[in-house]
């Protein structure tokens, strides 16, 4: 009884103020979807999986963006798009990992790994509490004081894109050439539909790691980390 | 008795269940189980009934316990289990077997209760590392490790806490491959090179965007058929202004006014000889004179058109006449008796004319859209060309290539297309998205250049025979009426209904010491006039 009284209580407090958390979730997703599409693409023309005149120059983020214009790339881009939408809408997965594999052998050069995390718990588990606050305040200053603006997020991922870039001062050339893979990791209930199999990690063998900057939105928080191997020649 | 019945029927079963058979035996073949058996039979079983984890209270086996032995008795031991519990719908078989080998398990014929949650299920079949199936089976199979599997579990999870892995998550790759690049990248030539390739000098020379030089063209007729322009090879321009002609000298820069026809005429085509010494010009009335440039005399009058004479073409002794009627007459001009033979094969005026430079062909544009390519001995055309759909006034033979013949169509063709005159093929089409008004071949570089009217009133500069488009000059308000060339080649004239007559440097030899066409003293092309005769 109290037990489903509480669930009552949750219920009736997420639906006081669902739009704006579902919204506010949306929106963050949406940050979060479209900086993996233009990570995805920056790698790929800074690691020189696909040759330059492919790429074309757009504004994000307050800089000089370079996406793909070869429309096999665009649409397999977007396929992996699409899905990866959903799933971080659902909050169903924990990282996102492009892996940079050479063709001839096989083995795993480089390895970007996106670790996400949802904040979005404790947003909601502080709604009730923020509610009786609210009476001394106008509603939208209450919210602001956690929100951040998003010049705060585009600076930040801006700082991110530029690490990025920067990353191929001490990234060892890729010999020969190379693809890419993208993997997840996907919570077990997460909907997989036919184009996701399981796989192995793809780690990087006898790897260096840096760790580059963090961003986040409201709901989410994304870090990102290089893994590679450095090169024979010394 | 009743004891060796269920065994009989059991014994038919015992092929399923021979360890199971040979362990009950001893104790089923006496026929009344004492109560000391029947206490035996009941502990063994309610030992092993304590052992299962999972069994609630109203499941126990020890509630069960009862029930089995007694079971044994029926002739149906399977059917009696319904009240028991709730029972597992697969086989017994595995289960009985399993059950034998472990020795601490839950009752034999209900599978442990655990094992039919998803989660455990789950988690065994990830740590037997087989594919994970929610059949029941397979999970009363796993039930084996069933007392351990609470710890089991427990120990897990710490475990991967500690190691930082979520146990339930996936690692999901996208499967489809993707897109092979192109061609090879080296990303340390992208750093060597610039991105954008240079332009080579050699390739892109500058166009002018800006005319060298622009006359005064007041009263010209914006008329489409008519070609009012020529170039001198001794360096003249000569062009007629409705009833002038006048002649500029490009080296002097001085204008003579030549000619002036009779009131009610003007003029309809003008050319140059190739000695630069006379020009001849046909009028509206269907005259064709000859007039000495230097002396500033006419020469001949050759009368005997129906209509005017809009373009003209010299070759050597012979000038050839096009008239509006759609004949074209052929005047040797040395002889009294001038007309020595006529073509005749265009339905409407002829507005394009051109000898080929060895004198073997001559190439005739009509409004007809036709383009005729006549030998020069015979009066029906060697080839006709109907692939036009608009008027044929632009006409050039390439200077470089004899049998190429290049010919633009009027404003609803637009194309350009090159012939070989010998077989009369198509070798080759532009199109130029404007009324094509003239042609004129580089003699310097391998292109052509073409003047255009509606829509968009410029000049384009193609390559031959790859039909790049090199450049284009905006250079005029109103169409271009008709272009010429100068005779070194590197300047191109042209001249619009906007009475302008602009001069562009579209052929520079760049780094060749050449003297300038405008200013600057050329061959001796007057020499040689004089010795033409005409009478």
């Amino acid at each position: 009884m109290p037990a489903s009284a509480k669930s009552q209580d949750q219920n009736a407090s997420s639906k006081a103020a669902p739009t704006r958390s579902k919204l506010q979730l949306k929106g963050s997703s949406k940050i979060v979807a479209e900086f993996f599409e233009y990570s995805i693409n920056s790698i790929l023309f800074q690691r020189g999986i696909y040759p330059p005149e492919d790429f074309q120059v757009v504004k994000k983020y307050g800089l000089n963006m370079l996406l793909t214009v070869d429309e096999e790339v665009k649409s397999y881009i977007r396929r992996i798009m699409t899905q990866l939408n959903k799933w971080i809408i659902g909050g169903k997965i924990s990282k996102l990992v492009v892996a940079i594999v050479a063709l001839d052998t096989g083995e795993v050069t480089e390895r970007w790994q996106f670790d996400i995390e949802v904040l979005s718990k404790g947003a909601i588990a502080r709604k009730p509490t923020s509610v009786a606050d609210k009476e001394n305040s106008a509603p939208e200053s209450g919210m602001q004081t956690k929100e951040k603006s998003v010049d705060e997020i585009q600076s930040e991922i801006q700082a991110i894109i530029r690490q990025i870039t920067a990353s191929v001062t001490f990234l060892p050339v890729l010999e020969g050439r190379h693809t890419f893979n993208v993997l997840v990791y996907a919570d077990g209930d997460a909907q997989v539909p036919a184009e996701w199999i399981d796989s192995d990690p793809k780690e990087v063998r006898d790897a260096e790691q840096v760790k580059l900057r963090s961003f986040s939105t409201n709901s989410h928080k994304v870090d990102t980390m290089v893994a590679y191997r450095l090169g024979n020649a010394d | 008795m009743s004891f060796s019945t269920p065994i009989k029927s059991r014994a038919s079963a015992a092929n399923c269940t021979p360890s199971r058979m040979s362990y009950q035996q001893p104790r089923l073949d006496s026929s009344p189980l004492t109560p000391r058996q029947y206490a035996q039979l009941t502990s063994s079983f309610v030992s092993r009934g304590r052992r299962s984890p999972t069994a609630g209270p109203g499941k126990s086996c020890i509630h069960r316990q009862p029930s089995s032995p007694l079971r044994l008795d029926s002739n149906h031991p399977e059917s009696a289990l319904t009240g028991t519990g709730p029972v597992s719908s697969t086989p017994k078989k595995p289960a009985k077997k399993q059950l034998y080998r472990a020795s601490v398990q839950g009752d034999r014929f209900i599978p442990s209760r655990s094992s039919t949650s998803t989660a455990m299920s789950k988690l065994e079949s990830e740590s037997k590392t087989s594919a994970a199936s929610s059949d029941i089976s397979s999970s009363s199979a796993s039930s084996l490790s069933f007392q351990p599997n609470t710890t089991a579990l427990a120990y897990q999870s710490s475990v991967a806490e500690a190691c930082g892995l979520a146990l339930n998550t996936r690692i999901l790759a996208f499967k489809p491959e993707a897109p092979q690049s192109s061609k090879p990248i080296d990303l340390r030539s992208q750093y060597n090179r610039p991105l954008k390739p240079l332009a080579n000098a050699q390739l892109r020379r500058r166009l002018p965007t800006s005319a060298e030089r622009i006359l005064d063209a007041p009263g010209i007729r914006d008329d489409y058929y008519l070609n009012l322009l020529d170039w001198s090879c001794n360096n003249q321009v000569a062009i007629g202004l409705d009833r002038d002609l006048y002649v500029w000298n490009a080296e002097s820069g001085t204008v003579t006014n030549l000619l002036q026809t009779r009131p009610n005429t003007y003029i309809a085509g003008i050319k140059w000889s190739s000695d630069g010494a006379y020009v001849a010009v046909g009028l509206s009335d269907g005259d064709v004179q000859i007039w000495d440039a230097e002396e500033g005399e006419k020469v001949r009058s050759m009368t005997g058109h129906a209509a005017r004479v809009g373009v003209l073409s010299w070759d050597r002794h012979i000038l050839s006449s096009g008239c509006r009627d759609g004949s074209i007459w052929n005047h040797d001009v040395r002889i009294a008796e001038h007309k020595v033979s006529e073509f005749v094969n265009h339905q409407a005026e002829v507005c394009g004319l051109q000898w080929r430079s060895d004198g073997n062909q001559l190439a005739s544009g009509g409004n007809d859209n036709l383009v005729n390519i006549w030998d020069a001995r015979s009066s029906t055309p060697k080839f006709t060309k109907t692939n036009h759909k608009a008027a044929v006034k632009a006409l050039a033979w390439c200077p470089w290539q004899l049998n190429l013949l290049a010919t633009g169509g009027g404003t609803y063709d637009k194309h350009i297309h090159f012939w070989n005159g010998t077989t009369g093929a198509r070798l080759n089409s532009i199109d130029t998205g404007s009324q094509v008004t003239s042609l004129q071949w580089s003699t310097t570089y391998k292109e052509i250049v073409s003047s255009h009217g509606y829509p968009d009133n410029n000049l384009a500069i193609w390559s031959y025979p790859s039909l790049v488009k090199n450049g284009e000059i905006q250079g005029h308000d109103t169409r271009v009426l008709s272009s010429a060339l100068s005779p070194d080649g590197s300047t191109l004239a042209t001249v619009a209904s906007d009475e302008n007559l602009k001069f562009w440097k579209v052929f520079e030899q760049i780094g060749k010491k050449m003297s300038s066409a405008v200013g600057g003293t050329l061959g001796s092309g007057k020499d040689i006039a004089k010795v033409m005769m005409i009478r």
